[in-house]
């Protein structure tokens, strides 16, 4: 329903947000990327709090900016009867509906599924919450690292049996957010097929389990629970983070006994792939403490990026395990245009994460994340068709501020 | 009725990322056709876990989670007719989803540069660890060289111990899980778009750019100039007392960062004379080491003494966000995933009956379903080898 034409495959696809911080909006954000026009909802009366954590100019705030570019914003004030009114004649222009607010807090605002189906019966519902809308535990809350320890996520990280530490705590959100993006769309081709739009129920907890399967297949046909293990792989050996010169580390797997052969030339003791201790796979695994060892003792005194650069040459799969520094300065990500500059509303330039994909016809993507409430002249004028005096009536009575 | 009944899909990958993609796609009734090389198949079919029983190649419990309501096709790709045979299927489908280097898909006959000419219909993702174009020093990656590319490895875990390593993502295909599932959305806007246009489309998906994306909140700030970048492990880190605590039966995951959780610990500890040492507001306005080394003090004795369930349904009425850190086992005893029927119960031909996972969200009008167990090796390919006669033969005539 969208009027924008900035091309790439959901061009005229309209998304509504109802979401805070980061997996309800990173689904708008992979939409957006994608080329559909994704409009937050905002109040200055509920500020997400990426606009206003550590910073005083609620417009510029960096966390906000990262999850929100290319998109547009409204102010509409959800705890005013009118401003759901206007939510919900806002709801018949748009195609999908993203919500991530606190368990039921959507119902108690009247704009739980039934009451947006009455309003536009084609729409495609997205509700996200850690463990779903529904069952014994809907009800609990909890963040990003809760959704990794509850889906089983953290107790496979450590680097010790029966010691979990976790994966690194920003992990989850995202992925949860991925993961109701594709749903939506699945739902969205649906209904192009079919003219019948749907609920989508997003689990936050099951997104973590589901980056987990093939583990939890071990306990569903052997009764296997599994434990972190360090870096260890059943399959490969070795397959490890080593360390390397100035306090640097480096990830080597020898997928294969070709690859370990690599490994063992790179490490000037090609003998040692024909060793008994280190001859096959089980033998690796049998003596990986002592595997192990001797390659941290060849890396340790090493540059990573010369290791890197020599085991690849030997057809071993190896990389630098890459610090923030390493990262914001990787040559490949910025050669990809993976960062790329964006347009901020003042006009100047600045750059952010593109998407994870080239693709043919792609969307443009070239703003910034807006200023609390840049489109309200474009959602309320140009698509619910409210006079400028209609407005400014709006305004002046805080439905929307 | 499922979603995408009537999309025809091509699954020439042989990876995780790229089975996983298929198999997302499958689950909502697309018809997937997956190639596999005569003999051994798939080279997933010889990785674990197994099953007790049955021989290889149709005893892997991966194979089995991967490739639920697919079709197997056995098509030898070094031969004539196998390129014959693959011309044919991709004359018939929608989309191909692909996870070898791009030199590999250019052999057979799948150039990106010519597809627009050769293929215009044709929505085809590729997934590779670092996407299409390539440095040479990145011509070889497990999973794990690309979780540590993503910056995810290097700050994993949180708060970790300097003299320890670095860590793996948890479980050996994460990064592969999350590449296939980015793949799946990009391949069903396509085909969106597709069912206008006709037009198809090449995805060239990098796996390192997907797993750097999902810390954007963090790393686009870092890119931006507007978060400090450098060596430390610890620079996606949060401060606070949160983290991970053994108790009684396992482990469990605590969350602190406002007044009102702290209120909530409070109200759960008989032992709380030391937190009257701190201001009401000091995770917000004074988490200082000491404190936070104090907290995690108090709270680890008292953890130790608790299970993890009834712990976590204690704390929850409370308002404080205390978790259980569940294991296998606990997920497929879980309540709420009984609840949902997160697990259903396949019934292999070979490997017999098992629970598997299935998929993180509910459709209420098309509901993502297990209707046929993981092909066994060439199962279908008589059936849709001899369609594809037929239906050349057809068109001869």
């Amino acid at each position: 329903m969208s009027t924008q034409q900035r091309g790439g495959p959901l061009q005229g696809v309209r998304v509504l947000e109802l979401t805070k911080v980061w997996a309800g909006p990173y689904v708008g954000k992979l939409l957006a990327y994608l080329g559909a026009e994704v409009i937050r909802v905002e109040s200055e009366g509920s500020l997400d709090v990426t606009r206003t954590f550590g910073v005083d100019d609620i417009d510029n705030a960096p966390g906000w900016q990262s999850v929100n570019p290319q998109k547009l914003s409204v102010q509409i004030n959800m705890k005013s009867e009118e401003g759901i009114k206007l939510i919900l004649d806002l709801v018949g222009e748009c195609d999908i509906l993203v919500e991530n607010l606190r368990p039921g807090a959507v119902k108690r605002l009247g704009l739980g599924y039934e009451t947006v189906k009455a309003a536009n019966p084609e729409i495609i519902y997205v509700s996200m919450g850690m463990w779903g809308s529904d069952g014994p535990l809907a009800y609990q809350t909890g963040y990003a690292p809760c959704f990794a320890a509850l889906g089983g996520i953290s107790a496979l990280v450590g680097h010790e049996p029966g010691a979990p530490e976790g994966m690194n705590t920003r992990y989850a959100d995202s992925t949860f957010g991925a993961a109701a993006a594709y749903a939506a769309l699945v739902a969205l081709l649906h209904r192009k097929r079919s003219g019948v739009g749907q609920f989508v129920d997003v689990s936050a907890v099951e997104c973590m389990s589901s980056m987990i399967s093939d583990s939890i297949m071990d306990y569903a046909l052997n009764g296997v629970v599994h434990e972190c293990d360090g870096n260890r792989h059943p399959e490969m050996a070795p397959h490890g983070v080593y360390p390397a010169r100035g306090g640097e580390w480096v990830s080597i797997a020898a997928a294969n006994g070709k690859q370990w052969a690599g490994l063992a030339e790179c490490m000037g003791k090609p003998e040692l792939a024909r060793d008994p201790r280190f001859a096959t796979l089980a033998d690796r695994k049998a003596n990986e403490d002592e595997l192990d060892e001797m390659i941290a003792v060849w890396t340790a005194g090493c540059c990573p990026m010369e290791l890197v650069t020599k085991l690849q040459k030997r057809g071993v799969s190896a990389a630098k395990s890459q610090s923030s520094l390493d990262l914001i300065a990787d040559p490949h990500l910025w050669v990809r245009e993976f960062y790329r500059d964006v347009t901020d509303p003042d006009g100047n330039s600045k750059p952010t994460l593109g998407p994870s994909w080239e693709m043919s016809r792609p969307a443009q993507l070239g703003d910034a994340a807006p200023r609390l409430g840049q489109h309200n002249a474009y959602i309320l004028g140009e698509i619910l068709g409210l006079s400028g005096e209609e407005q400014e009536t709006l305004r002046a009575s805080g439905v929307t501020r | 009725m499922s979603a995408l009944r009537g999309t025809k899909v091509l699954e020439l990958a042989e990876g995780v990322a790229g089975e996983y993609c298929g198999k997302l796609l499958a689950d909502f009734g697309a018809e997937v056709i997956k190639l596999e090389r005569p003999g051994s198949g798939s080279p997933t079919r010889a990785l674990g876990p197994f099953a007790a029983q049955g021989d290889d190649p149709e005893r892997s419990g991966l194979f089995a989670f991967l490739n639920t309501n697919k079709y197997s096709v056995t098509v030898d790709l070094a031969s004539d007719d196998g390129r014959e045979t693959l011309r044919q299927l991709l004359g018939k489908v929608d989309a191909v989803i692909d996870d070898h280097a791009v030199d590999w898909l250019c052999e057979v006959g799948l150039d990106p540069e010519r597809l627009e000419q050769d293929w215009p219909r044709l929505v085809v993702a590729s997934i590779t660890p670092f996407g299409s174009t390539l440095p040479e020093d990145r011509t070889y990656a497990q999973d794990l060289n690309v979780f540590h590319s993503s910056g995810w490895g290097y700050h994993t875990p949180s708060a970790p111990d300097a003299s320890k390593p670095p860590l793996n993502a948890a479980g050996r295909f994460l990064p592969s899980y999350e590449s296939g599932m980015e793949a799946a959305l990009c391949i069903a806007a396509s085909l969106y778009e597709q069912d206008d246009s006709g037009l198809g489309r090449f995805i060239d998906i990098s796996m390192q750019q997907v797993l750097t994306a999902r810390c954007d909140y963090v790393v686009a700030q870092m890119v931006a100039g507007e978060m400090a970048v450098g060596p430390e492990r610890t620079a996606y880190d949060l401060a606070g007392p949160a983290g991970i605590f053994r108790c009684r039966d396992g482990y469990a995951y605590i969350w602190m960062s406002t007044p009102q959780h702290w209120d909530g610990l409070r109200q759960l500890l008989d032992d709380n004379a030391w937190m009257d040492e701190f201001p009401p507001n000091w995770l917000e306005r004074g988490c200082t080491p000491e404190r936070v080394a104090l907290c995690r003090k108090h709270v680890a004795a008292w953890l130790l003494t608790q299970d993890k369930h009834e712990v976590a349904a204690q704390a929850q009425k409370l308002g404080l966000t205390l978790v259980a850190v569940n294991n296998g086992r606990d997920l497929q005893e879980s309540p709420q995933y009984q609840h949902r029927g997160f697990f259903a119960e396949v019934e292999h031909p070979v490997q017999g009956k098992a629970l598997y996972p299935t998929v993180p969200y509910r459709l209420s009008e098309t509901p993502a379903c297990i209707e046929r167990p993981a092909p066994l090796l060439g199962e279908h390919s008589d059936e849709q080898l001899g369609a594809l006669a037929d239906a050349s033969s057809g068109g001869a005539a």
